[in-house]
């Protein structure tokens, strides 16, 4: 790794890499993707990682949010074609270089990482680590954690998703334990989950409930010997699920973690001490402190102050933690908004206990959780807009038996027929990556609106929830 | 015999597949997942059909990684368990 580190860095000093620059990279999950990471850190530069299956659009978008100075692509022909003349494009094998590794340049405050999430206003919202909030976010979780458990680290996450990369791989990593990573969500994989643990003599593993739904079903347990630590987390994880880990897993220390990508991941869980797996059950925190408050955010806590609830009462759950984000990139407006002299507001709502351990019950934001990715329906919605002959859209969180929750689109049409749906389809398809596109379709004659004439997502649901939704499938392929 | 599962099983996959593909033009022997007709964690939900339509337990007889992948795949698994 070392080498392979050096080989880099002498090429990115050979292309003029400098301190601060921001560089894109497109695919993770291997072993070049790490060293690509150190590389750019011992220099000084911050990494940019992102999801691979992005629209050209999208692309577009996050270049013009983030200006990166560099771009590290694979072979994707069309990911280059899709970067504007100011991003020099880098191969991903063009790392040629030998030699000592160069000065560690990187300074504890200089910003080291930035991982998009959905933005609610439909524009990107990059959340923005410096290296001294993820060093405290791995500080925190050996003391609070140990390493002993995470020896053979297994992870089966997308390392451009703050779970998988921060505290699945390189918490475990850069500690020193050996790391085993899989392309993410691969069925066969999944399927050989028990023998893949077996072969490799994994010791632990983090994942995400909808993932724990396919392996259990699908896959053989461990046969050799049971994990010592599992941690789910990005998603609720029902007791009844939670349960059949534990059975699967073979160990009782099956954490169900709290985590968001501002506090670069893993902030509490179910580690101290014995506990009967429960719906909304976190636990005690790991390197903060949780406040239930009364206020959701910046404007709420000016105006009703820092008042905490009592044990066992609902409220809003603030994060004070050393590994907070420095802010949102270029959105001062939405940092202000959650972050006020280091509380964090984060948009659940949840319960302390008397042992102080945190149980969630609820989000209060808008938010579809689809298996562990966040998608802002605002950003679905945007997706839509400037579409010939469409009214209105509106997307909403609809249940679903596999990811949880998934994607409902309402929309209204100026014209009749199924053939604006089809060219809404189609025209959304170009803006929006797969994963974030409906999954259910409703075509309504008008939104249902508050009082005020907002449309109220949640009425939307309930209407679209009492009919089925369009049969897409004939709808697309003309039958 | 085959046929009848055969119809079965393609009327099952048209409620989960990705809407735009014509499940039609994916060969048979095709991964379904790598012709882009399902998302990877789809297999879950055939799972879920092959239990509830023909009593599969997949904790009991376990999952070969190709046997749900492709549409000759799940009938041979079919007619496999039905001898069984």
């Amino acid at each position: 790794m070392t080498r392979a580190v050096a080989a880099r860095t002498a090429r990115w000093t050979r292309r003029g890499l400098r301190p601060g620059d921001r560089v894109f990279l497109h695919s993770g999950n291997r072993l070049e993707f790490f060293a690509e990471l150190l590389a750019l850190w011992r220099l000084g530069a911050c990494a940019v990682p992102l999801d691979p299956r992005l629209t050209r659009v999208e692309l577009e978008r996050l270049v013009e949010a983030a200006s990166p100075r560099f771009s590290v692509v694979d072979d994707s022909v069309e990911v280059a074609s899709a970067l504007p003349a100011s991003v020099a494009v880098v191969g991903a094998d063009e790392a040629d270089g030998t030699g000592d590794l160069p000065p560690d340049l990187a300074e504890p405050g200089a910003d080291a990482l930035i991982l998009f999430t959905s933005g609610s206003s439909g524009r990107p919202k990059g959340v923005v680590h410096t290296h001294a909030s993820l060093r405290a976010r791995w500080a925190a979780l050996r003391h609070h954690l140990g390493l002993a458990a995470y020896a053979r680290t297994l992870c089966l996450l997308p390392t451009h998703f703050g779970h998988g990369l921060i505290c699945n791989s390189l918490f475990p990593w850069l500690a020193g334990q050996d790391l085993f990573i899989t392309p993410p969500f691969r069925p066969d994989l999944l399927a050989r989950l028990g023998a893949l643990i077996d072969e490799h003599h994994i010791t632990f593993l983090s994942s995400v409930p909808a993932v724990w739904r396919l392996a259990l079903k699908v896959a053989k347990p461990p046969r050799r010997a049971p994990l010592e630590r599992v941690h789910c987390g990005s998603a609720p994880l029902p007791a009844t699920l939670w349960d059949g880990i534990r059975g699967w897993s073979g160990t009782k220390e099956v954490f169900n973690t709290y985590g968001l990508t501002e506090t670069g991941s893993w902030v509490a869980g179910t580690s101290g001490g014995p506990f009967t797996p429960a719906d909304g059950l976190i636990g005690a925190p790991w390197g903060a402190t949780i406040r239930v408050r009364r206020a959701a955010d910046a404007d709420g806590l000016a105006a009703l102050g820092g008042a905490e609830c009592a044990p066992g009462e609902t409220g809003h759950v603030w994060l004070e933690t050393p590994a907070l984000m420095r802010g949102y990139l270029g959105r001062d407006d939405l940092t202000r908004r959650v972050l006020v002299d280091g509380h964090f507001a984060t948009g659940d709502l949840g319960t302390l206990d008397e042992r102080g351990w945190l149980h969630l019950r609820g989000r209060e934001r808008d938010e579809i959780n689809k298996g562990g990715m966040k998608i802002a329906p605002a950003e679905v919605d945007a997706a839509a807009e400037g579409c010939p002959g469409v009214a209105e859209v509106c997307a909403f969180a609809v249940d679903d038996p596999l990811y949880g929750q998934n994607v409902g689109l309402a929309v209204t049409m100026g014209q009749e027929g199924d053939e604006a749906v089809g060219d809404l389809y189609r025209w959304m398809r170009e803006r929006l990556a797969e994963t974030k596109l409906p999954a259910r379709w409703w075509r309504v004659d008008a939104m249902p609106r508050s009082d005020r004439g907002k449309v109220s997502r949640d009425a939307v649901r309930e209407a679209c929830a009492a009919r089925p939704p369009l049969d897409l499938t004939r709808i697309l392929q003309g039958r | 015999m085959r046929e009848a599962h055969r119809a079965r099983v393609l009327d099952f996959l048209r409620t989960i597949q990705k809407p735009d593909r014509p499940l039609e033009a994916v060969a048979e022997s095709d991964s379904l997942v790598e012709a882009g007709l399902i998302d990877s964690l789809a297999l879950l939900e055939i799972v879920a059909f092959l239990e509830e339509q023909y009593r599969i337990d997949f904790a009991e007889t376990g999952l070969e990684p190709d046997q749900l992948t492709s549409v000759s795949g799940i009938l041979d698994l079919i007619e496999r368990e039905a001898r069984a």
